[in-house]
């Protein structure tokens, strides 16, 4: 049995969670909540997860019935996101492992996502939506690689909803979107928005300009509802979603759907997916609020995966990272191999300059896609990771 | 205890932390080693353990920078000595 134990607070969420062996057996949660009209800023959100994550920390552990000697290794998120409350939980999960002398592992927060909505669905080979506050990325899972298909150009999802919540001053409790979603079951009248999907990825940023300009023209006026404006922007940006979606599909094949990320929970995005799914002949495997958004099991599991196929992070290399691509790939005997490493450029190919990943045998990386925006993204995550 | 070095021009700041062992203090300075500072130049910070002492030595360009790092330098401490209180070998959680 292996039993380990996730930190992830790299937004405005933090949580602790106890994964054994695929057994979640503790996930307490606190979340930093805005009043409305106003964001969370990254000092204030570490303040809030500095106050509150010590006992958090405790429930977990007296919720799972466990003690720090049960544990085998402990799981942070090492990236991506806000730099201060990363810092924050790294502190905490960095003093608990020399403390208690276990092993340390930095995990990539897309990762943990991926990983948990795998668990709890028992998805077997999925294509996945991951759409947040943070992310916007439909990644396909074909030949034993995890590749991203399409993904924002600019701002997540999540990101252009929240920004519109706060706009007409929506409350932030318990999340913006939880109340766009129940505002916009109440919406009618539909008001056209850009719609903008760019071949394999998706724009909110135009949009969101848009309906910030027009919102309290049309409200003012007695045009339309803020109701409407709340269906009218989920049809909109949730249409996209499942366009890009459903062409990953097409693409590589796949039969299956899993939407992981905050913005997952969202019962009208799952509704609309499902029906695309339908006429596919596809399933739609989706979670809900408790492992959709962020949360400290889904670290823990991830963490898991990466720990049994040896993997462990030395403290001098334990820093955080805000920025931190999903690059990670599934070893011929199934164990999570995160790429942690320099990627360079050769031959037009991309290759890994990794020992642990060369020892275990697996061909160079080598991406598909259109080559220009491939490249970009590698020279990004090697930048951020030299 | 700020001075400005004549020759480089630069704020100094340094601060000595005690710990009931030296075993904290290696605990401690291996939590808080690992992230650089956010902003490139204008500031360094080194850590270093001595027996049961904690010393921490900035060199910023402005005050307001050293301030900044110092800041949240403590905020810091101050959340692994917590930690190490409630989840340290002394007082076990249950």
């Amino acid at each position: 049995m292996t039993v380990v134990i996730g930190f992830e607070g790299s937004a405005n969420k933090i949580g602790i969670g106890i994964i054994r062996d695929g057994e979640v057996l503790s996930n307490p949660r606190r979340t930093y909540i805005t009043p409305p009209g106003q964001g969370f800023m990254p000092s204030d959100t570490a303040r809030h997860h500095r106050a509150v994550i010590l006992t958090v920390l405790k429930e977990a552990l007296e919720q799972a019935g466990l003690k720090p000697a049960d544990i085998d290794c402990v799981a942070y998120t090492k990236g991506p996101g806000m730099g201060a409350p990363l810092v924050t939980v790294a502190l905490v999960a960095r003093t608990v492992a020399q403390l208690w002398g276990k092993p340390l592992l930095g995990v990539n927060h897309c990762i943990g996502h991926i990983e948990m909505g795998r668990l709890i669905t028992k998805a077997n080979n999925p294509t996945v939506l991951y759409v947040s506050g943070g992310n916007t990325q439909v990644i396909a899972y074909s030949e034993r690689r995890y590749r991203i298909f399409g993904e924002t150009i600019d701002i997540a999802v999540g990101n252009c909803l929240d920004r519109f919540a706060r706009v007409i001053k929506i409350s932030n409790d318990p999340s913006p979107g939880y109340n766009i979603e129940q505002m916009a079951k109440r919406g009618s009248q539909y008001v056209e928005l850009p719609y903008t999907v760019k071949g394999m990825d998706v724009s909110f940023s135009g949009i969101l300009s848009y309906i910030e300009e027009v919102s309290h023209k049309m409200l003012s006026s007695g045009q339309c509802a803020a109701e409407d404006l709340c269906f009218s922007l989920q049809e909109t940006l949730f249409s996209m979603l499942v366009e890009i979606t459903e062409r990953a599909m097409a693409h590589c094949g796949s039969q299956e759907v899993l939407i992981v990320g905050g913005v997952g929970c969202n019962l009208r995005l799952q509704e609309m997916m499902g029906v695309m799914c339908k006429e596919r002949g596809a399933k739609l495997f989706a979670t809900d609020e408790r492992f959709c958004i962020d949360n400290g099991a889904m670290i823990a599991q991830a963490g898991w995966e990466m720990f049994r196929s040896g993997q462990v992070t030395e403290l001098e290399d334990s820093w955080i990272t805000q920025r931190y691509t999903c690059l990670y790939l599934v070893s011929a005997s199934g164990s999570l191999w995160e790429m942690n490493v320099i990627l360079e450029i050769q031959n037009g190919h991309l290759w890994l300059n990794d020992r642990a990943f060369c020892s275990t045998k697996l061909e160079p990386m080598f991406f598909q896609g259109p080559p220009a925006k491939r490249l970009l993204i590698i020279r990004n995550s090697s930048a951020m990771s030299s | 205890m700020a001075a400005t070095d004549g020759e480089r021009n630069k704020l100094e700041f340094s601060l000595d932390v005690p710990f009931p062992s030296s075993r904290e203090a290696a605990i401690a300075l291996r939590s808080l080693s690992p992230d650089r500072e956010p902003r490139k130049g204008g500031i360094s910070k080194q850590l270093t353990v001595s027996d049961s002492t904690l010393s921490v030595r900035w060199s910023a360009d402005e005050a307001r920078i050293l301030r900044v790092s110092v800041n949240s330098f403590l905020d810091h401490l101050s959340l692994v000595m917590e930690t190490m209180e409630m989840f340290g070998p002394r007082c076990p959680p249950q």
